[in-house]
Formats: C-alpha cells, sequence, structure tokens
C-alpha cells in the first residue's frame, strides 16, 4: 500500500523532528535531573537564541561562514543570560516548594516573551540556510536534506557528549552525586554553587544553539517559546523526567509516533502524540526510563 | 471683587476647551492581538487604523469631533477579547467596537456588541459564522471576504490549470482552514468534474515540523495543491518543503489562500520563497506594474508613518476598518450606534484599493482577493506578485 522510499522518507522525517526535540528537550531533563527546577523560561531561552542568531547573522551577513559564527554567538548569549538568572534569581528559591519554582520561571516566560518583542518587534523572521548545507540528496528513494542530516548528526553527537560528561568524568560525578544528595556532598567540601551555575548555564548553552539551528528551518515569531516548551514536556514526560537518555529516546518515538501517526489518522496529528503521553503517564507514571520517585 | 471674577472667568474659561474636548471625541474600542504569534498580523492592522485615525482627526474630524482610538491586546483570545470589549464599553464608554483579528475572537466580540447595541465592524475575521443567518444581528459588519470567498477563488485559479488531475490539500486544522479547504472542494468538483482530491493533510496552527506532512503529501503524488497554511507557518512551511523536493515535484502548482502574496511573508522567506507559486493578499504593497495612483500615495504615507522600509499587506484592513465606520458615522449624521448599524447597510466607501460596499443583507463587503502569480524581481530581495488580479466576490457568492 504505501511505497518503501515513502515509508523511509517519513521515518527521515520522523527522526529530524525527533533530534530537534532532543536538542531542546536535553537541556530541560538536565536541570530538572540535577537540581529539581522545572524551568519553563527553556523555552524563552530557546527563542531569545534564535532571535538572537537572527541578528548575529544580519551583522555578519557577507562574511563567510557567518550562520555558524551567529550560531555560536547566541548560544553563548543565552548561556551568559542563563548564567545570569540562575544566579540572581534562581539561587534564591532553591530550597522553597516547587510552586515558587514555577511561578519564578513563568513570570520569565512573560519578561523574557515581551523583551523579545520589544527589542525585534512581532514580524517574522526567518534565516537562509548556509551555502554548503542548502542542497539534499536521495538515500534509498527519499530525499534528505542535508540540514537535516546535520540536525541529526548534531542531536546524536549532544547524546554521546552528554552521556561520556555524566558518566564519565569526574565532573559527571559530581553531578550525578548533587542529583542523589545534595547536602551531603556540599558537606564534603564540593561547591555546589558553582556546579548548579555551570549546569544551567550548560542548559542554557543548549537551549540558545537549538533555538539558533532552528531558523534556517523555521520562522521566527512571537509565541515560539510557548509552542516550544509543550513539545520539550512531552518529550521528557515520555522517556522520564530527568533521565538523560530517557529524553533521547523520548524523543526518538515521539518523532516517529507523529510521523506515522498522520498515516493512520490523517485528521488527528495531534492526537496520537498525545495519546501515547496519556498512555505513558497511566502505566508508567514515571516516564520510560524514569525511575518513580521516592 | 473685580480680581475675583476675573480669576473665577479664567478658570471657568479654562475647564470649557477640556470638558468640551473630552466630550466631543468618538470613541473606538480596538481589541487586536498585540502578543503572541498573531500579533504579527494585528500590529500592522493596528497601525492601519491608526494612521487613519490621525489623517482624520487632521482633517477636522467627524461631523467636527475628533475620533480617539482605544487599542487594548486581545492575546489572540476569545475569552480576552470579550473581556476586554466589556471593559471599554462599561469602563470607557466607547461609542463603537472595530478590530479582533481571528475567527475565535469576532464571534465572541459579537455577541457583546450585540447585547449592548453597539456597532462593531470586523476587519480580518474570516469565518462564515460570523454573519452567518443564525448569528446576523443589526450591530455586526464584516470587511474581509469570508472563508467561502477564499476558498472558491482558489479553486478558480486551479482549475484553470488545464492538464491537473490530482489536486491535494494542506491548511491549518482549526475552523479558518477546515471552512476554507471544504469550500474549495465543493467549488473545485463542481467547476472541474474530472479532478481528484487524492490527499488531505492538517497540520496544527503553530505546527514547528512540517516533514512528516510534506513527506506524506508527495507520496500521493498530486499535480497540484491547495494551500491555506499563511503566516509564520507558510515560512515554516515552505523552507521545509523546498528542500524536500515538494515545489519542484508540484512544478510550482500551487495555491495558498492565505495571504502569503504580501510583503510579510515575502521578506521573511528572502530567497527562500517558492517563486512560481499563486497566491492571495488582501494587499500586494508591491505593485511592479499598473499601480493604481491611490494605492502608491497610500502606501507612500504608510511607510512614512510606521518607519519601515516595506508596508505590510495588512495596514489596508486597519485603515479601511476606520474609514468604514466614520462614512457611517457621516451618512448617519449621529454616532447613535441602532442610527449608524442603518447607515452601514448598502453604504459605499472609498479605500485605497477601490470602492467596497456593504451588503445589505449579509453585513459583508464586497471585498474580493488579488491573486498573482509570486516570481522573483530583479527591484526587490524578495518575491512579488506578477500582475496582481482583482478577484471580485461576484462570481463566487452564494
Amino acid at each position: 500500500m504505501f511505497e518503501v522510499s515513502f515509508l523511509f522518507g517519513q521515518f527521515l522525517g520522523g527522526l529530524t523532528t525527533a533530534m530537534f526535540l532532543f536538542l531542546i528537550a536535553s537541556g530541560l531533563s538536565l536541570v530538572f535531573g540535577v537540581m529539581r527546577v522545572l524551568n519553563f523560561a527553556h523555552g524563552s531561552f530557546f527563542m531569545i537564541g534564535a532571535y538572537l542568531a537572527w541578528q548575529a547573522v544580519q551583522w555578519l551577513a557577507p562574511a563567510l561562514h557567518s550562520f555558524w559564527l551567529a550560531a555560536l554567538a547566541a548560544a553563548l548569549g543565552v548561556a551568559l543570560l542563563g548564567g545570569l538568572i540562575e544566579r540572581l534569581l534562581l539561587r534564591h528559591i532553591y530550597g522553597r516548594e516547587e510552586l515558587y519554582q514555577l511561578l519564578l520561571t513563568y513570570a520569565l516566560v512573560l519578561i523574557l516573551g515581551d523583551a523579545a518583542k520589544i527589542i525585534w518587534g512581532t514580524q517574522q523572521l526567518s534565516v537562509s540556510r548556509p551555502p554548503m548545507l542548502a542542497g539534499g540528496f536521495q538515500v534509498l528513494g527519499a530525499t534528505l536534506p542535508t540540514y537535516n542530516l546535520f540536525i541529526m548528526l548534531t542531536g546524536v553527537a549532544i547524546a554521546v557528549a552528554g552521556w561520556f560528561v555524566l558518566t564519565r568524568s569526574p565532573a559527571g560525578r559530581m553531578v550525578r552525586a548533587a542529583a542523589l544528595d545534595r547536602e551531603m556532598l556540599g558537606a564534603l567540601g564540593a561547591n555546589v554553587g558553582a556546579l548548579y551555575t555551570g549546569m544551567f548555564v550548560a542548559s542554557s548553552f543548549l537551549a540558545g544553539l537549538s533555538g539558533a539551528l532552528v531558523t534556517p528551518i523555521q520562522s521566527i515569531v512571537p509565541g515560539m517559546d510557548v509552542e516550544v516548551i509543550v513539545e520539550a514536556f512531552i518529550v521528557v514526560v515520555i522517556g522520564g523526567l530527568g533521565s538523560f537518555w530517557g529524553t533521547f529516546w523520548g524523543s526518538v518515538i515521539y518523532g516517529q509516533v507523529l510521523s506515522f501517526g498522520i498515516l493512520i489518522l490523517p485528521g488527528f496529528s495531534l492526537f496520537s502524540v498525545f495519546a501515547l503521553m496519556a498512555v505513558i503517564l497511566i502505566v508508567r507514571p514515571w516516564g520510560l526510563f524514569g525511575r518513580p520517585l521516592r | 471683587m473685580k480680581m475675583q471674577r476675573l480669576l473665577l472667568g479664567i478658570f471657568a474659561a479654562s475647564l470649557v476647551p477640556a470638558a468640551a474636548a473630552a466630550a466631543d471625541t468618538i470613541k473606538i474600542g480596538y481589541p487586536m492581538p498585540l502578543s503572541g504569534p498573531a500579533s504579527v498580523y494585528g500590529v500592522p492592522v493596528v497601525k492601519g487604523a491608526e494612521m487613519a485615525v490621525s489623517e482624520i482627526n487632521a482633517s477636522g474630524g467627524v461631523l467636527g469631533r475628533k475620533l480617539e482610538l482605544l487599542t487594548r491586546d486581545s492575546k489572540a483570545s476569545a475569552d480576552e477579547a470579550v473581556r476586554l470589549a466589556r471593559e471599554l464599553i462599561i469602563k470607557d464608554n466607547v461609542d463603537f467596537l472595530v478590530g479582533t483579528l481571528t475567527s475565535a475572537e469576532a464571534p465572541a466580540v459579537s455577541t457583546i456588541a450585540k447585547e449592548n447595541k453597539i456597532v462593531f465592524i470586523a476587519p480580518t475575521s474570516k469565518t462564515v459564522q460570523l454573519t452567518s443567518p443564525a448569528n446576523l444581528h443589526p450591530y455586526i459588519f464584516r470587511l474581509a471576504s469570508n472563508t467561502d470567498i477564499d476558498g472558491r477563488t482558489g479553486a478558480a485559479i486551479i482549475a484553470g490549470w488545464k492538464d491537473v488531475k490530482r489536486v491535494a490539500t494542506i491548511a491549518p486544522d482549526y475552523a479558518y482552514g477546515r471552512d476554507a479547504v471544504t469550500a474549495f472542494v465543493d467549488y473545485i468538483k463542481k467547476a472541474r468534474p474530472d479532478i481528484e482530491i487524492v490527499d488531505q493533510q492538517w497540520p496544527k496552527l503553530g505546527q514547528s515540523d512540517f516533514t512528516p506532512f510534506i513527506n506524506a503529501q508527495m507520496a500521493k503524488k498530486p499535480d497540484a495543491v491547495f494551500c491555506d497554511v499563511y503566516g509564520g507557518d507558510f515560512v515554516t512551511f515552505a523552507k521545509q518543503a523546498g528542500p524536500l523536493g515538494y515545489f519542484k515535484a508540484i512544478n510550482n502548482r500551487m495555491a495558498d489562500s492565505g495571504e502569503v502574496g504580501a510583503t510579510d511573508e515575502a521578506l521573511a522567506l528572502g530567497n527562500d520563497y517558492p517563486y512560481g507559486i499563486w497566491s492571495d493578499a488582501y494587499d500586494p504593497v508591491i505593485w511592479p506594474e499598473n499601480e493604481p495612483a491611490a494605492h502608491k500615495a497610500f502606501i507612500e504615507r504608510l511607510k512614512a508613518y510606521t518607519k519601515e522600509k516595506y508596508a505590510s499587506g495588512w495596514a489596508i484592513m486597519g485603515y479601511a476598518s476606520i474609514f468604514a465606520l466614520t462614512e457611517g458615522i457621516k451618512k448617519a449624521g449621529s454616532t447613535n450606534s441602532d442610527k449608524v448599524a442603518k447607515a452601514l447597510l448598502g453604504l459605499s466607501f472609498d479605500t485605497p484599493i477601490g470602492k467596497l460596499t456593504f451588503n445589505e443583507k449579509t453585513h459583508e463587503t464586497d471585498m474580493g482577493e488579488f491573486w498573482g502569480q509570486m516570481v522573483k524581481d530583479d527591484r526587490y530581495p524578495f518575491a512579488v506578485m506578477k500582475n496582481p488580479k482583482y478577484l471580485s466576490q461576484g462570481p463566487y457568492t452564494n
């Protein structure tokens, strides 16, 4: 009934969706896993990254590799913003109830959304693909745009790098220790404050980077922050809150369910994804790769 | 004593103009999305309305009174628009309501207008529900053509492509997209019984990844596509569809009735615009050949007013909405809503894109759509509409 090339194309499409979501959701998952902070403003960091990348491209435009420089600048800019927010605001509410975190990070969503509107206006903006990734090629009869392949490879690279840092490096050992027992780690003489700031900066860097990398294939508009945070949350919930690999496989499942769901129920593109989340929440409330909360 | 009287006189005199001015302005409540994704269009519509108000006030106002625009952010939400409409009527004592952008807000505000017997003009809402017989009341008026006209004019464009046999549709999954596609399918089946609808895709509004929808549609091998994806979504869609070879596969045979033929989307997409497709626009803004003088003058004033290099195709709707109302007030010789509502029936008024007339039965204007092929023009760094053709509503109404 369907040709193989088409099914493969659909699979590749789902994989692109998945790796994009993973780039965004990985930072969200990291901060929750270690710091137990549900950062609603993560989508806003993503949006600021997109706007900063656009701005940098305008300034650098004719230069060679301007897109790559702009993406790096945007990611660093958002990382700096994240660091400031952690030091000046988030730091004060770690010991408090989760409700305060939600209020604070939600307030940041509103503030950053309005700030972006004041600085960049309400027109839709977009950035052209970098020339070296503008084309596409055929795989088993399906067309794969080069840029999509680049996104997939970036997603896998970040997953592997994240896994390596978390499980194989001294810093990763500290991070895992902080996730288990923050006070004990502090009592043993580790600088937990600096560790948290570092985590939040890394998470913001990932948000900013994904925002910048999305600009060649998406319009930059007010409201993209809220749109993306909902999808990132679905992915994190499917994979298990706080589980890094869970977020990776959650993204892959989300992408494929969306891709093939519209073949089965063409009129209900969103239904399949939300149905999946509902089923997982009922069967395994802690997600596919998460652990039940004590 | 004399001094006292003099002071009193000065005091009284100083009061009069202030009081008179306050009582004298004609207040127009203008709820419009100014934040969130819909602000892309809400903001230019409001700028058009503001420019109309400043022009009318500069030439002495209406019935000797100045206009006052009370703009509010409806956030594109029906609930918020209703709350604002109530507040504008009760607290700010507005004389009229104009505004709302989407097909969600306008029908909701319409019920408030009916309750309070106050004239409400919706500039851009397109859903047929707004003025359907069940929802029509004396105070509601609409400027834009409805979803029936969108779908049918798109169908007329595609019906003209004689070798097309397999047609697909893609449109956002809510009232606006669903209604337009229904109208398209009904019309094309009558106009071209030989055409088969081979695929229908329904991405959500604000979809960030269209790839699965694009692949699925290409697999059905359509010869042409009717598209109703608009705004930022269209920018995203076009950027993802291009590298997948979508537009090449259909030979750029696409008709998009989502107003993506204006500068707004063309500017955002630059050279990523799928040159060769057909689209409509409220106002093509850039009109390479045979531009009407009134339109040229309007765009020049608009660019000066907004200080933008290229004007938006949506400003015309805000601009015309204010002129529709003021012509109604002039004809009624009063700001009484009952009188103005009667005056608006059958009223004709001038706009930079030609004369519009309110239909006495439907309360809608006879506004059509500008259609044309989107082409590369060396004078501009983005796509422009080649020979914009005005498709009047005439042949496409019920």
